[in-house]
């Protein structure tokens, strides 16, 4: 499961999550199994999808939020249980299904070929509820575990990729992205813009107010960077107090908007601080991609130009947004008109 | 809890008799329906327990057409689905009476030998007649 590479809300490293393992979904074509099976598992608290057959079952497995157990009866009428594992099984995405196996009395064949269709266990009719329950509760387990490892996982992936103060993209994943979206553009026409946006005299309030203010100072800036720009678009911290901004599919048109954009979003209201509100501004530096020449302003040219802007924009005062030059040097495409 | 026995001694009519299981009606078997088995396996739950009676009371039947009709067209195939269908019912609900008989349907259908399938439904049919008449005692339902 992949952190979804998207702007995101600093410090949430939350996945689109499966539904909890208590609910259960139920493939039963005979109606007193159907009921009894319902009834108690609804009983002992579990969410109930119980179904007539086999095929109904896969429809619904196939939803988004499907119940993560399914107790399937071996012989239904379509598709029986163990096809039905198996299609459970041959599906490499989604979410893990425990899957309980209903078959008849001492039919140790049909057992084993179930284990071997990828059931995780089986039941045997006429079954005591004791059983059932005690079952359905070790794959409850199991599945919380599971769970326990995929989110383990998504946050070990998200610390990878994320700043620990500000929440943003890191340096090293803002950078992939950069690349990433430059590959993408070439294909797709529509051009990347990058922003390089500086605090104006953060050394002065880490000096005045201490560490852990500017701490706050940074972790404010980021979000009000994240609030000026599209859920398409990316933030990263780049530096001490430099961020860069990915934008996708951004015409060189609309990127002094966008500059402007954070530049009065960041500073309009003082941030609060445990020092008190503290004015802050930034100044930016920004550059577009010329899609005509790709190997002139790839991800590490157009880092440079915008960093060469924000370098005028500090000489010129700061508090301003500065665009790098067109580059018309080189490209002969830069002339063409696009389509 | 022992199983409730029928005997030949007590064969009486139930009707207007639903209070009193013991004088519901007879068949061939000795443990027709082993019900304190079914309610141990349900946890003792009796309302659970009548209202899987009220259940297996509306589709045995629909069960019983079903293999019927398969015996008529001698088709093996669904006379042994049917057939399972109807035991693993019987199994839960500890109806030992007619669950051999069912059983022993299955494994005809399963070994596509129906020459005896008649004889045998013919006697399933007299044992799951009798086993209606207890359950809608216990569960109040007439059918």
């Amino acid at each position: 499961m992949n952190v979804a590479p998207s702007a995101e809300v600093p410090g949430s490293a939350s996945i689109a999550g499966p539904s909890p393992p208590d609910s259960v979904l139920i493939a039963e074509d005979d109606p007193v199994f159907r009921r009894v099976l319902r009834g108690c598992l609804q009983k002992w608290n579990y969410k109930v999808v119980a179904l007539e057959n086999g095929l109904d079952a896969w429809t619904a497995l196939q939803q988004e939020n499907a119940p993560q157990m399914a107790i399937l009866d071996w012989m239904m009428p379509g598709l029986d249980g163990v096809e039905l594992c198996r299609r459970i099984r041959s599906q490499a995405h989604g979410s893990y299904k425990y899957v309980l196996l209903l078959t008849a009395k001492g039919a140790k064949e049909d057992i084993v070929a179930g284990l071997e269709a990828g059931a995780d266990d089986y039941l045997t009719k006429p079954f005591d509820l004791n059983e059932l329950r005690a079952r359905v509760r070790s794959g409850k387990r199991i599945l919380e575990l599971q769970a326990a490892l995929v989110k383990a996982h998504a946050d070990l992936q998200f610390e990878a990729a994320h700043d620990h103060l500000t929440g943003v993209w890191n340096r090293g994943a803002i950078t992939d992205l950069l690349q990433r979206e430059i590959l993408r553009s070439v294909r797709s026409g529509e051009p990347v813009g990058v922003i390089m946006a500086d605090l104006d005299h953060f050394k002065r309030i880490n000096d005045s107010y201490g560490h852990p203010v500017g701490d706050a100072v940074l972790r404010e800036v980021a979000k009000r960077l994240l609030g000026s720009v599209r859920n398409y678009d990316y933030v990263g911290r780049y530096g001490g107090e430099e961020f860069l901004i990915v934008l996708t599919a951004c015409a060189p048109s609309s990127l002094n908007m966008t500059a402007e954009r954070m530049r009065v979003h960041v500073g309009e209201k003082p941030v609060d601080t445990a020092a008190g509100p503290i004015s802050v501004t930034i100044s930016i530096g920004s550059a577009a991609q010329c899609l005509g020449n790709p190997d002139q302003r790839g991800g590490e040219g157009l880092v440079r130009a915008a960093d060469s802007a924000l370098y005028a924009a500090k000489a010129k005062g700061r508090n301003r947004a500065e665009r790098a030059p067109e580059d018309v040097a080189a490209s002969p495409a830069h002339a063409a008109v696009a389509p | 809890m022992k199983p409730l026995r029928f005997d030949a001694a007590a064969n009486q009519p139930p009707i207007g008799s639903g209070a009193d299981s013991a004088s519901a009606p007879i068949s061939s078997g000795t443990n027709l329906w082993g019900k304190a088995e079914a309610l141990r396996r349900l946890g003792g739950d009796e309302d659970l327990l009548r209202e899987l009676c009220r259940i297996f009371l509306e589709e045995s039947p629909k069960l019983q057409e079903k293999l019927r009709e398969a015996i008529a067209h001698a088709d093996p195939q669904a006379v042994m689905r049917a057939a399972h269908s109807l035991k693993g019912e019987l199994g839960y609900l500890g109806a030992d009476g007619p669950l051999q008989a069912a059983r022993e349907l299955e494994d005809m259908g399963h070994g596509n030998d129906l020459s005896r399938a008649q004889e045998t439904f013919t006697f399933l049919e007299k044992e799951l007649a009798s086993l209606h008449l207890v359950m809608q005692d216990f569960a109040g339902a007439r059918a």
